[in-house]
């Protein structure tokens, strides 16, 4: 009897490990899979505010582009960068920068 | 446990009880099985309930894949951003589910005008195809806008786009890539490898170019160009020192943001793409050449008041030097005689050796896309010997002009130009091909020729300037120069006390008169008064801005 009883416990101990395995098993594969999709919600939403950074730090660039800050200098604060509106014209370099010696340089 | 058999079943109770006695230590193996086996199967339940409940293996700490562009972005010097990669779309359509192709194309063709109206009609109804690309590298504002219209069969993808943030700034050196991001011109293509293993390591790619120089440089240049009615135009910096450029201007410009919808004369780059004959800037390294050959010295007087003869052709000056002249006159004011001369002393053979130690008869190595490479025939005789003295018969680029120049910034000493920025301590390759002594003889004749010669108008008070001045008639029809079209240069070094950085201007197709004094000297002072501040260099406050 003792021996049969022995049987009847050790088959319900069996039938429980396997059931809490069987149990044990579908969590964890469910729980990875889980945290699987979070990882890669994760990774797209990184890939997402990489692209966010990339199109932000080139709106940045253009907007600090030396042909904008300088149209801002000019319009807004009335500063003027040396520009060829300011040179000396083509056809007056040989009368306002003579040569200082003669005879007169050349080509 | 042994099979039982009629042996057994037979045996004598004393052979049975043997029998028995002899079964116990099976028993035993048995239960020692089942109680190694039901610990087994304690152990991996109790894990599993480990794993189930107390903690989750995915939630250790593993690293993160970062999404890597393909290709990396490129910054100036400073880290200033020249070239990034943004999301865009592609449009697509799938035919078996677009309702009505001709509405739907003409739907689209109100957002997108360029799209082919007929084209697109007959791909939409191309049901043979699962899918069909309509439009590439579309905007997130394009795609709301296509979303708003809500037409079946009609959807996006999701890719990368190459934007350059500056607009047209640089757009010759940065080149571009097609919609595909396969790399078509300027850096992206000549550092094609460099930008896509920067980019899977996550990291930019540092080029030698300031964007505060190039805008300067570009401007000048632009509004010379315009002025003069150059067909094309060229400036390049550089950092003699490493051979950085700091600038790198090609004029018409473009925007390679939309390089599709600019010409081929505009995509063209003229700093490294274009070779021209190079004229009177090459005249320093012909009398550097005769003085490291000591077929001259710097108290020898010339006369070269008349024209000179040679195998049937005349060879003569602009305008005459009268009298008694010396080798700093001959720099100064230009004289072709007088070069002709020098470089008929040196000889064919040691004129080409030293053409070939200044890179000029090679394709400079700028990391572009595209070098183009000098005409650099040999001379066949005292005619071409003559003339090469003087700046005909080898053509090459502008970058490579200034690379050459180097030798005047390093004590005689070459060093090659490149477009990556160099670490501070960086090993710079250097060719040495004449002494300092006289490198520092030459370099003195360069500063006369811009104080008292034919590059007066580069001149900027207080910043030492020295160089000289090209003027190179075209070839026209039949191969007869024409005196009405110029390639007109300057090209030079400065701080000339000490001088660290090359300046190169050229202008192409400039008219008759415009000599290089004229229209590429004042280009490179008023470009040197803007960036001297940029680069720790003074000039006169109170000297005129030209």
């Amino acid at each position: 009897m003792d021996k049969a009883l022995l049987r009847r416990g050790a088959y319900a101990v069996a039938a429980l490990i396997i059931v809490a395995l069987v149990i044990g098993l579908y969590k964890a594969k469910t729980d990875a899979a889980r945290t699987e999709a979070h990882v890669r919600q994760l990774q797209r939403q990184i890939e997402e505010s990489e692209a966010d950074m990339r199109a932000l730090r080139a709106e940045i660039a253009a907007q600090e582009s030396p042909a904008r800050i300088e149209a801002l200098a000019e319009n807004h604060l009335g500063v003027v960068v040396g520009s060829a509106g300011a040179a000396l014209p083509e056809n007056a370099i040989e009368q306002r920068l003579p040569a200082p010696r003669a005879p007169e340089a050349s080509e | 446990m042994r099979p039982v058999n009629a042996a057994t079943l037979f045996t004598p109770p004393e052979a049975a009880y043997a029998t028995f006695g002899e079964a116990a230590p099976a028993r035993n193996r048995v239960r020692f099985l089942a109680v190694g086996l039901f610990a087994m199967l304690l152990l991996l339940a109790g894990r599993a309930v480990q794993l189930a409940f107390a903690g989750d293996p995915l939630a250790e700490p593993r690293p993160v894949a970062v999404a890597a562009t393909t290709r990396a972005d490129i910054v100036d010097r400073n880290g200033v951003l020249l070239v990034t990669t943004v999301r865009a779309y592609a449009l697509t359509a799938t035919p078996s589910r677009v309702w009505n192709g001709e509405e739907t194309a003409d739907a689209l063709h109100r957002i997108f005008p360029e799209l082919d109206r007929a084209a697109t009609v007959r791909r939409l109804g191309d049901t043979s195809r699962q899918l069909v690309y309509l439009r590439r590298s579309l905007s997130e504002e394009d795609r709301a806008n296509v979303h708003a219209l809500g037409l079946a069969g009609i959807g996006f993808e999701a890719e990368d786009r190459r934007i350059y943030p500056q607009g047209a700034m640089a757009g010759h050196t940065l080149g571009f890539t097609d919609v595909d991001l396969n790399p078509l011109a300027g850096v992206e293509r000549g550092l094609d490898r460099q930008i896509r293993e920067a980019g899977a390591a996550g990291r930019a790619v540092r080029l030698s170019l300031d964007v505060r120089m190039q805008y300067a440089l570009e401007t000048e240049l632009d509004a010379s160009a315009r002025a003069a009615g150059a067909s094309s135009a060229a400036g390049i910096l550089l950092d003699a020192r490493t051979g950085e450029a700091l600038a790198l201007a090609s004029w018409p410009r473009f925007d390679p943001n939309d390089a599709g919808a600019a010409s081929d004369n505009s995509r063209r780059d003229h700093v490294a793409g274009d070779v021209h004959e190079l004229g009177s800037t090459i005249k320093p390294f012909t009398v550097a050449m005769a003085l490291q050959e000591e077929v001259t010295t710097s108290g020898e007087l010339f006369v070269v008041s008349q024209p000179f003869e040679l195998d049937g052709t005349i060879i003569q000056d602009h305008e005459p030097i009268a009298g008694i002249t010396s080798l700093r006159d001959i720099l100064a004011r230009s004289s072709n005689i007088g070069a002709a001369r020098l470089a008929l002393r040196l000889g064919g053979a040691r004129q080409r050796a030293y053409l070939e130690r200044l890179g000029l008869t090679q394709a400079t190595r700028l990391e572009l896309g595209f070098n183009e490479a000098p005409l650099a025939p040999h001379a066949r005789g005292r005619r071409d010997v003559a003339g090469l003295g003087f700046g005909y018969g080898l053509a090459a680029t502008p970058a490579a002009l200034a690379g050459a120049y180097t030798v005047f910034a390093n004590r005689g000493a070459l060093v090659a130009p490149t477009l990556i920025a160099r670490a501070p301590d960086a090993e710079v390759e250097r060719t040495q091909v004449f002494t300092p002594e006289v490198t520092r003889q030459v370099l003195a004749y360069m500063r006369a020729a811009v104080v008292d010669g034919t590059g007066r108008a580069a001149d900027v008070p207080g910043l030492a300037v020295a160089g000289k001045t090209g003027t190179a008639e075209k070839l026209g029809e039949e191969s007869v120069y024409d005196d009405s079209r110029n390639f007109s240069s300057f090209a030079g070094v400065f701080p000339a006390h000490d001088p660290r950085y090359v300046i190169v201007v050229a202008l192409d197709d400039t008219g008759e008169g415009a000599a290089g004094g004229m229209v590429a000297a004042p280009v490179v002072a008023r470009t040197l008064r803007r960036i001297a501040p940029m680069l720790g260099l003074r000039v006169e406050p109170g000297a005129p801005a030209r």
